[in-house]
């Protein structure tokens, strides 16, 4: 019975194996052929070559990184010479490193990394350049290495949008709630240093009576505001690293009419963020537009692999969503499936 | 004399939990005027009941000398799969039912490892955590579930005063008490966990003491993913992550013994709240974040050494019984 059992077992384990390297060895095989076919790829612009492309992740269980993988892995469809492999570096410098490696090996025609902290992987994107290959470093960008490319939003200017609107916006003697993202990653400490520089530094009336670090998560975010809520007589406006944690703050007032006037921010313009917006209660959110990024990307690819140019630099806008243009997201989002 | 002594001992070692914790509430309710609002109240209950249903699964587990480390991405499972279910048939039924079938389903395997195929607990369900996650943000691409509609009744709505969750959670902790304390397969989990190979011999079925501890266990985690979507208002694949060690942190502090055997449910009750208090009140006075780790960390491992200390000094008492006979038993 036992050993049924164990057979039954190891024959599910096997299966589900070869299931997923079924995936797998199909890129395998290109992978082995490419290896002579790159050598006269310097010859064969503008020819009927394939490319292959690695795309590093920062990590495939944040929200917006699998978003604008996803995006990525769509936008590449559009280009018959590019052969895109997605990896998932896991939230993790050591194996986004050792991804980096591993894709040098493999022979890559193009790495694009977003980085899990900039510093960690720069030494990485830069054997990159020397083994020959073409870099695209994005969100964040990984500045200064000669020979890179980079496509990127800003996350100092993503937050800066919200707090020159919000210098206006906040009332006099404001109080004020902060819910940051996990310390150490790149993006919650841009995001904050911003609000910090473009906002209470110019406003010092306002009184931040709560800031706690919700790691980007929106359950977190709910329970902090709900103790701030206790805790506080009035709070004039919640300011949030990203639009999950925003969220979850106005998940826990949503009833209550007290906070009905209450002054929300966030970034990256999730789906939740512009439904939100468009209902009247949230302020602003700033939009890291993943399709347009990975359009941008795509594009610098295809332009760096056909020898069109040798190194580009450039940047995705920031554009600020308000109740007044939401609509236009919306129909964004609508388009891609995220808002039914 | 000797018999009050005993007294006084029994009842701090069986009592001291809920000392700790009524000293901790008295305290709490001097530290900041609103922490004994009935709203602070009602939402600490609230905030507790996802983690506190986790942690009674545990610690039955515990007990049974086992533990569960895929309860968080199991309850990220399930709960996703639930909102997915309510989102295309409209059904709040068939969305619970569907949350609890896949904590069964993901327990059962956990179970299988372990019992059948002798996988060490921490290993298998170590295994489970990264498979269960990996499917919930397989099954969204890594994308939040959003426009729940009615579900969020099950984890914001109230029946009269009393939040839903904090119902389910007064109903999960009076099963809990009643199969420790007043069933057999009750008493089979503290004899398995206190002594496998006595158990055996004494008859117990082990495998099926077992099975029936990550069954339950698994039920109550799909209800937990249920109640968890539901308060988020949204389908989190990434949601509850390290989840199980609020519960397993939980139990611990209630006085459940990591060597097995040792546990009640009132014990993880108070635990539970010992640490939602403290929680409530750090953040009420705004202590900051990284303080609160560190306070965090301190009081599981106070907990812990308290835990052994205590049966050390309990081993200590009955070998010094054991030499008080002997030394009676001296010819003089």
């Amino acid at each position: 019975m036992k050993r049924t059992l164990l057979g039954v077992f190891s024959m599910l384990l096997v299966l589900v194996l070869l299931a997923g390297c079924g995936s797998t060895a199909n890129n395998a095989n290109p992978a082995t052929s490419s290896t002579t076919t790159s050598s006269d790829q310097s010859g064969s612009a503008g020819g009927q070559k394939t490319f292959k492309v690695a795309y590093i992740a920062r990590a495939q269980s944040d929200s917006f990184a699998a978003w604008l993988a996803n995006a990525v892995k769509d936008e590449a469809k559009k280009y018959p010479n590019i052969k895109l492999d997605v990896f998932d570096g896991q939230a993790n410098d050591d194996k986004e490193n050792s991804m980096i490696e591993n894709a040098i090996t493999s022979k890559y025609d193009l790495i694009i990394v977003q980085p899990n902290n900039g510093e960690a992987q720069r030494p990485y994107v830069e054997k990159i350049v020397k083994a020959g290959i073409f870099a695209i470093t994005t969100n964040a960008r990984i500045s200064g290495i000669e020979g890179a490319s980079s496509v990127d939003a800003k996350p100092y200017e993503q937050a800066a949008v919200n707090a020159r609107a919000a210098l206006t916006q906040i009332p006099k003697n404001a109080k004020v709630v902060v819910l940051n993202g996990p310390s150490g990653n790149f993006h919650a400490d841009e995001r904050r240093r911003s609000w910090q520089a473009e906002f209470f530094d110019k406003r010092p009336d306002v009184k931040i009576v709560g800031e706690q670090i919700a790691n980007w998560n929106k359950d977190e975010a709910m329970k902090y505001m709900e103790d701030w809520v206790q805790a506080n007589d009035k709070i004039d406006a919640v300011i949030s690293m990203n639009d999950n944690m925003a969220a979850g703050a106005l998940e826990v007032v949503k009833d209550n009419p007290k906070y009905k006037d209450m002054l929300v921010y966030g970034v990256d313009g999730t789906a939740e963020a512009c439904l939100l917006i468009k209902e009247g209660r949230m302020t602003s959110t700033c939009l890291q537009n993943a399709f347009e990024l990975a359009e941008k990307l795509l594009d610098t690819s295809n332009k760096l692999l056909t020898g069109q140019a040798k190194q580009i630099d450039i940047d995705i806008g920031n554009p600020l969503i308000t109740k007044d243009n939401v609509d236009q997201y919306i129909d964004l989002l609508k388009k891609a499936g995220a808002i039914q | 004399m000797d018999l009050r002594n005993n007294f006084w001992s029994t009842a701090r070692k069986k009592y001291s939990i809920y000392m700790v914790l009524v000293t901790l509430f008295i305290v709490c309710s001097f530290v900041n005027e609103n922490f004994l609002s009935v709203n602070n109240l009602t939402n600490i209950s609230r905030q507790l009941a996802v983690t506190t249903i986790l942690a009674f699964g545990e610690t039955m587990l515990i007990i049974c000398g086992m533990l569960d480390l895929s309860a968080g991405s199991v309850l990220a499972l399930s709960g996703v799969f639930a909102v997915y279910t309510y989102k295309m048939y409209g059904s709040l039924l068939a969305a619970v039912l569907v949350g609890i079938l896949t904590g069964v389903v993901c327990n059962l395997i956990n179970v299988v490892m372990i019992s059948t195929f002798k996988a060490p607990p921490f290993i298998a369900t170590l295994a489970m955590m990264t498979m269960a996650r990996g499917v919930a943000l397989l099954f969204t691409k890594g994308q939040n579930i959003l426009q729940l509609g009615n579900f969020v009744v099950l984890g914001q709505g109230s029946i009269g005063i009393i939040p839903i969750p904090v119902v389910f959670l007064i109903v999960v902790a009076i099963f809990t008490w009643y199969i420790l304390k007043h069933t057999r397969f009750g008493r089979s989990l503290y004899a398995v966990g206190g002594n496998e190979e006595a158990s055996i011999a004494s008859g117990i079925n082990v495998h099926k003491v077992k099975y029936m501890a990550f069954i339950i266990n698994g039920v109550l985690v799909g209800l937990a993913g249920v109640l968890f979507m539901s308060r988020v208002n949204a389908g989190l694949p990434n949601g509850a992550i390290n989840y199980e060690f609020t519960a397993l942190t939980a139990a611990i502090i209630g006085g459940t013994s990591f060597s097995g055997g040792i546990g009640t449910a009132g014990g993880t009750l108070a635990g539970a709240f010992i640490v939602g208090f403290l929680d409530n009140i750090m953040n009420l006075t705004n202590i900051d974040s990284y303080v609160q780790q560190i306070i965090r960390g301190a009081i599981i491992a106070l907990a812990v050494i308290y835990d052994i200390h205590s049966k050390n000094r309990r081993t200590k008492s009955m070998l010094g019984r054991i030499d008080d006979r002997a030394v009676e038993k001296k010819p003089n």
